[in-house]
């Protein structure tokens, strides 16, 4: 049995490197524990890589190809917070090689049933996280810089930085996640490991106005509380501002609803 | 202790919350260039929705009105002149700093702009088109613009407004001139549907046509036009909102039609009806407004074997259908084409997308639709898969309606966590 650990988060490349050489030396699955950079406590036991290009290559070598569409599914996936989506991956990558070239046709196998349903979940992560993270304005060496804490359920703060790059161009901005910082000074991206959650500034000038709108935008006569929790589950209100409105804004709707119908009636 | 801002808002969002529409409309993609000045992207498809508020609604927009006095007097309206209504009034300065505050702090996509008729149209017009014209050239906005014009406004006006906004609407209000001649005396459905009718010419001028040098022209509102009717304030059945519609959508190539089940609005007027308009009637009007444009149902279809040309209430329209239709049920998911598999209750366009494509690599059992999620309670008496054929009672049975009625319900309370 060969363990394999992934130091890197979220660990695409460096699963990719390690697949590749395992399936080089035809190194099965059922051979290989895979893990993940979350599980520390087993540091002690980690193994030495082995070099891969052993003597032991067959002539009938592996082809080593996958489809473009499994390169994009793999790099999705390792972005999942479960330790077990490297073995899953590698499972795939040797069923693709050995067993079937269009596996991933197969939406019905359970293996992929499985990689779909990681896949969908990290990409609705990182939808979130463009909806959902909110800046806070600060000033940094003089100049105006934005500052945002957010915590993805899964490892989806790099792919969803196009996005932050390409809307806020022109902002200096910190996106501060628990795993990993981002800053961008207007040309280019620094990664931070670990950065310090309390950078984060305390109050933010405009907020009360986005309050006051929130608050003002919702119609008590209308409400439709599983419709909000099936969209912006409770699970990411920590973060947002407006969330600590919602408990009040349910209470009294009834009571601002009763009073818009009275004044019709009477 | 609230500010001058604080209070605005809180009056001038409060009267913007009736309007129905919220998304940000497809105006493809856009973000500012390298060594670009400016602000903002346009990320393709409907928009981002940054939050939601207890009634489910999606926040996407900073939609506020620019001022609640109003001239009019349309009587569902709460800054109707003879309203007694809280009154404020935006200048342009600060619609355009709340905008680009909010936008970069991630709050929104973009802003959407409504207003009362101070003076005259031409002068509310004009204060608009300049809000969004400095959000554009003075800021270098590239974030979501959707206008909401004034009818009767000059036409250069409403031309200028689509230089500069990716989306422009006129609310339609009611589906006939006798609704707004009751409800809405100063308006007028020809003068309303004219205007339409300039900017669907303008929009597709300026997709397809080139200055003489040969250069492309300017965009103009390529998110297109969307309106908005009041469902259940005049006495129209669903006939003829779904008619209009049906004709808005085909002589004036709307991008939407929103419907907004009317609701009681604090000091109405007392020509109103007494009790708000069920809001099931709002989701079944849209339920068949998709019908008719992504299911390839026609109108008749929908309202073939209805009471009084209005929508079925229990069942959704798809089923109502099928309820009237058994004799084509049940249909083979391994055979049937796809705009058969589209007609079966309980089969979305993307669950049926799922089926073709994994029908071409072995036969569907019913194992198979479980593990597609698909909702085998509602399509089982209308599918056969493989190894599964309903029982023939299932479709005969008195008692199917009944039972799918109640699923439905469920369906529509338990949908969320």
């Amino acid at each position: 049995m060969k363990t394999i650990r992934i130091n890197t988060l979220p660990g695409y490349e460096e699963w990719r490197d390690n697949a590749k050489s395992c399936l080089l030396n035809y190194i099965p699955p059922s051979s290989i524990i895979w893990k993940g950079a979350e599980q520390t406590q087993d540091e002690l036991f980690k193994e030495l890589p082995e070099n891969s290009k052993s003597s032991a290559r067959a002539k009938n070598e592996p082809i080593l190809k996958v489809p473009k569409s499994f390169v994009e599914l793999a790099q999705t996936a390792c972005c999942h917070n479960t330790p077990e989506r490297f073995a899953l991956l590698y499972k795939i990558f040797w069923r693709i090689n050995f067993e079937n070239r269009k596996l991933l046709n197969q939406s019905l196998d359970d293996d992929l049933i499985l990689l779909n349903k990681m896949v969908k979940e990290v990409r609705r992560d990182s939808y979130k996280i463009t909806a959902f993270l909110r800046f806070r304005e600060t000033v940094y060496d003089g100049r105006e810089h934005y500052v945002a804490w957010y915590e993805p359920f899964h490892y989806t703060l790099e792919r969803s930085l196009p996005f932050f790059t390409k809307r806020f161009r022109n902002m200096n901005w910190s996106i501060l996640t628990p795993y990993r910082a981002a800053h961008w000074d207007g040309k280019s991206l620094f990664l931070q490991d670990n950065p310090d959650p309390s950078q984060l500034p305390e109050e933010d000038k405009i907020e009360k106005y986005w309050l006051t709108y929130y608050a003002g935008i919702f119609n008590p006569a209308r409400v439709k509380k599983s419709a909000m929790l099936a969209q912006m589950p409770k699970k990411y209100w920590t973060n947002l501002p407006e969330a600590k409105l919602i408990p009040d804004l349910l209470q009294n709707s009834e009571a601002k609803a009763r009073e818009m119908i009275d004044k019709i009636k009477n | 202790m609230q500010d001058k801002i604080e209070t605005k808002l809180e009056i001038l969002a409060d009267a913007a919350k009736y309007d129905a529409s919220c998304a940000s409309g497809s105006a493809g993609k856009r973000s500012a260039g390298k060594g670009e000045k400016g602000i903002g992207s346009l990320t393709g498809g409907s928009g981002i929705c940054h939050s939601f508020t207890p009634d489910g609604r999606c926040v996407s927009l900073l939609k506020i009105l620019m001022t609640n006095y109003c001239i009019y007097d349309c009587h569902y309206c709460i800054n109707r002149i003879s309203s007694n209504v809280r009154r404020a009034r935006f200048t342009v300065q600060e619609v355009v700093d709340l905008t680009l505050s909010f936008y970069k702090r991630n709050y929104i996509e973009g802003l959407f702009l409504s207003s009362g008729i101070i003076k005259d149209p031409d002068y509310t017009m004009e204060s608009m088109v300049k809000i969004a014209k400095s959000l554009r050239l003075d800021h270098h906005f590239k974030g979501y613009i959707h206008l909401k014009t004034i009818p009767n406004a000059s036409p250069e006006l409403q031309e200028e407004a689509g230089l500069y906004a990716d989306r422009l609407s006129i609310n339609i209000e009611m589906p006939t001139q006798k609704g707004l001649n009751t409800f809405a005396p100063e308006k007028n459905i020809s003068d309303i549907t004219g205007s339409m009718g300039r900017l669907k010419d303008k929009i597709s001028e300026h997709k397809t046509s080139k200055t003489h040098t040969g250069k492309k022209l300017p965009r103009f509102a390529p998110g297109g036009q969307s309106t908005q009717m009041i469902v259940g304030a005049d006495a129209s059945d669903d006939k003829t909102i779904l008619n209009s519609s049906v004709n808005l959508y085909q002589t004036h190539k709307l991008r939407r039609v929103y419907y907004s089940a009317f609701s009681p609005i604090p000091d109405a007027s007392l020509i109103l009806p007494l009790k708000p308009a069920p809001l099931i009637r709002e989701h079944r009007l849209y339920q068949a407004d998709w019908l008719l444009r992504f299911y390839d149902f026609s109108l008749d279809e929908i309202l073939q074997g209805t009471t009084n040309n209005m929508l079925d209430m229990d069942h959704d329209p798809k089923l109502a259908w099928a309820l009237r239709n058994r004799h084509l049920f049940p249909i083979d998911i391994n055979k049937a084409d796809k705009k058969l598999l589209l007609r079966v209750p309980g089969l979305g366009a993307l669950t049926v997308q799922k089926i073709i494509k994994a029908r071409k690599y072995c036969s569907l059992s019913w194992s198979d639709l479980t593990k597609m999620r698909v909702p085998l309670g509602k399509v089982k008496p209308f599918i056969t898969a493989s190894d599964y054929r309903p029982p023939a009672y299932l479709l005969d049975m008195e008692t199917l309606s009944h039972q799918l009625k109640q699923t439905e319900q469920l369906d529509l309370f338990g949908r969320a966590v």
